[in-house]
């Protein structure tokens, strides 16, 4: 019965992020979440439990403020959690994350298969599925829509430029999964509950033995602009008439239709 | 010997990563080296397109998996040194874009859409959307090499400017994969159609049931576009095919016109909007994020708006 880790990132919510005046951007009133592509890979190591038993085991890296998403993950069908926490684990990028993410299961963590998302809902590197790979030497399929079991492999099928490919490998494999996967449910009263009860595992930086340095130096972030004229028109027919009318003069349609 | 190196497993992205690689290459005074699949007698046109080096990499028996290639690539790298080294951000590319650069032990700017190299200190600045695309990073890499993976269409291909020549150099053949291909499955031209398409026309949650897209398709001819759509429209709902969902994860899409109909503008959607040269937008929420990002809004509902659009069109 396969073990199985979901690897998740406890992200700001970037629906709460605003243009402060200086163009910097306003994270005052942010909230955070578990990246939605990786509610697709715990729920995907949730359907794959479903049919071939085994273990969910859900692992962040993270500053301790994520106890939350620990709680969330195993609201959404962990089993046990692994929470790699520690002050300095703030702002990590993605080749220091995958490092101690490998330490952490290498050392401790049996499994079959690990499940990332495509990238994180923050940085959106897409790297940290790939870099873990390579660390723990097993094989990786990136970009999977659809994933299976079979006698004892992984069938997955992975987009592609031209398509998809319909690939095997031998377990323990990562695969990076895609949204349309599948449609994450949504943790109601009594899982939440439950999850309570779940037992999770805190390791801390003095625990580890990597150095984990930076290769990237971060020199500046800021607030992305899109500047537009933003008029707007009613829903009379004189109205639509205008609407169409200055998309005329723009030349952005024809002078008949498109 | 350093330089700057450019992969890609597609001859298109090549020719833009030559475009970008020649500028680096030029305020670095240093030579460009092109790593590609392709066969040597196509690879050898890349010198005319500014290659001073090409390496080819071989041939496989039957349908290899790109990343069986990762060791010999990263064996090249470490053998020549090069200072940069930069992949297409295709999906294949991210994927070995960052394997490579763990094996290297170095840092990957992943979908990096601007670089330049600083006249100061000389370092290679690379920038990188941010937060769904909300922001906007600056990064350096202070490993060698700096690794960027760049999207496909980021740079203009580079043009034919010389009768450029030289020898192409054939890389040792790696072992096979662990992950084995066992069917290839050739999408519809789809999303390559809206890609290129002069007027985009997308969909969102304003659409009640799937039946209604018609309004949508309707639209669409009058305008002469293709549609696309939201994220829950074709992941959650599954109305509309994967290939056409625009977005930071789908889509990036630069149409003349752009309309969204009952899209309420999350940054994902904005972000893979956002090169359109003209954005409009019908929602009845006057509130809806999209409004802040479109040229021309109508706030109404859309059951409302497009027959009398439909309308005025054919009028």
């Amino acid at each position: 019965m396969p073990e199985m880790i979901a690897c998740f990132k406890w992200v700001i919510d970037e629906a709460y992020i605003r243009r402060g005046p200086e163009g910097e951007l306003d994270l005052s009133s942010v909230n955070y979440k578990i990246s939605e592509y990786d509610r697709n890979a715990i729920e995907e190591a949730v359907r794959l439990r479903e049919a071939h038993g085994g273990s969910v085991i859900p692992v962040t890296v993270a500053a301790p403020e994520a106890a939350k998403g620990v709680k969330d993950a195993l609201s959404r069908g962990g089993d046990r959690a692994f929470f790699i926490a520690d002050e300095a684990f703030h702002d990590l990028e993605p080749s220091q994350t995958a490092a101690v993410l490998a330490e952490v299961i290498r050392s401790r963590i049996p499994h079959d298969l690990i499940l990332c998302g495509e990238g994180s809902g923050d940085l959106y590197a897409q790297q940290v599925g790939p870099r873990l790979a390579e660390h723990l030497e097993i094989p990786c399929i990136s970009f999977v829509q659809k994933l299976s079991i079979e006698q004892g492999r992984l069938i997955a099928e992975r987009k592609v430029e031209e398509g998809l490919e319909v690939v095997a490998a031998p377990l323990p494999a990562l695969v990076t999964v895609l949204p349309d996967i599948n449609v994450p449910r949504i943790p109601g009263v009594k899982d939440t509950l439950a999850a309570a009860k779940k037992p999770f595992v805190t390791v801390k930086r003095d625990e580890l033995s990597g150095k984990y340095e930076a290769h990237l130096a971060t020199l500046l972030v800021r607030a992305t602009q899109m500047e537009r004229q933003c008029e707007r028109f009613g829903t009379q027919p004189e109205d639509v008439a205008r609407f169409l009318e200055s998309l005329r003069k723009k030349g952005a349609i024809g002078q008949k239709g498109g | 010997m350093a330089g700057v190196w450019i992969f890609s497993e597609r001859y298109e992205q090549l020719l833009e990563l030559l475009n970008a690689g020649r500028r680096l290459a030029r305020s670095m005074g240093t030579k460009l080296s092109a790593m590609s699949q392709l066969d040597p007698e196509k690879a050898a046109t890349l010198f005319s397109h500014g290659a001073d080096a090409v390496l080819v990499l071989p041939p496989l028996s039957e349908n290899p998996s790109l990343d069986a290639f990762i060791p010999v690539i990263v064996a090249e790298v470490r053998k020549e040194d090069p200072d940069v080294f930069l992949l297409s951000a295709t999906l294949r590319g991210r994927e070995l874009a960052a394997r490579i650069a763990a094996r290297l032990n170095t840092g990957l700017c992943g979908n990096c859409i601007a670089l330049e190299i600083d006249r100061d200190d000389g370092a290679l600045r690379m920038e990188r959307l941010v937060y769904g695309g909300a922001g906007l990073q600056a990064v350096t890499c202070s490993s060698r090499p700096a690794m960027a993976s760049i999207p496909p269409g980021t740079f203009e291909p580079a043009p034919a400017d010389g009768e450029g020549k030289g020898v192409v150099r054939t890389l040792p053949a790696p072992p096979p994969s662990a992950v084995q291909i066992i069917e290839r499955k050739t999408k519809t031209s789809r999303g390559t159609d809206i890609a290129e398409a002069r007027v985009v026309i997308g969909v969102g949650r304003g659409f009640e049931k799937e039946e209604d897209l018609h309004l949508a398709g309707e639209l669409a001819e009058a305008l002469g576009g293709e549609i696309g759509c939201t994220r829950p429209i074709s992941a959650e709902l599954h109305w509309l095919p994967e290939e056409v969902c625009i977005g930071l994860s789908g889509l990036q899409v630069k149409p003349d016109l752009y309309v969204g109909l009952g899209i309420s503008g999350q940054i994902q959607h904005a972000t893979g909007i956002r090169s359109s040269k003209w954005i409009c937008a019908v929602n009845k929420d006057e509130n809806a994020p999209i409004f802040a990002v479109a040229d021309f809004g109508i706030v109404g509902d859309l059951y409302d708006v497009i027959p009398k659009l439909i309308a005025a069109l054919k009028n």
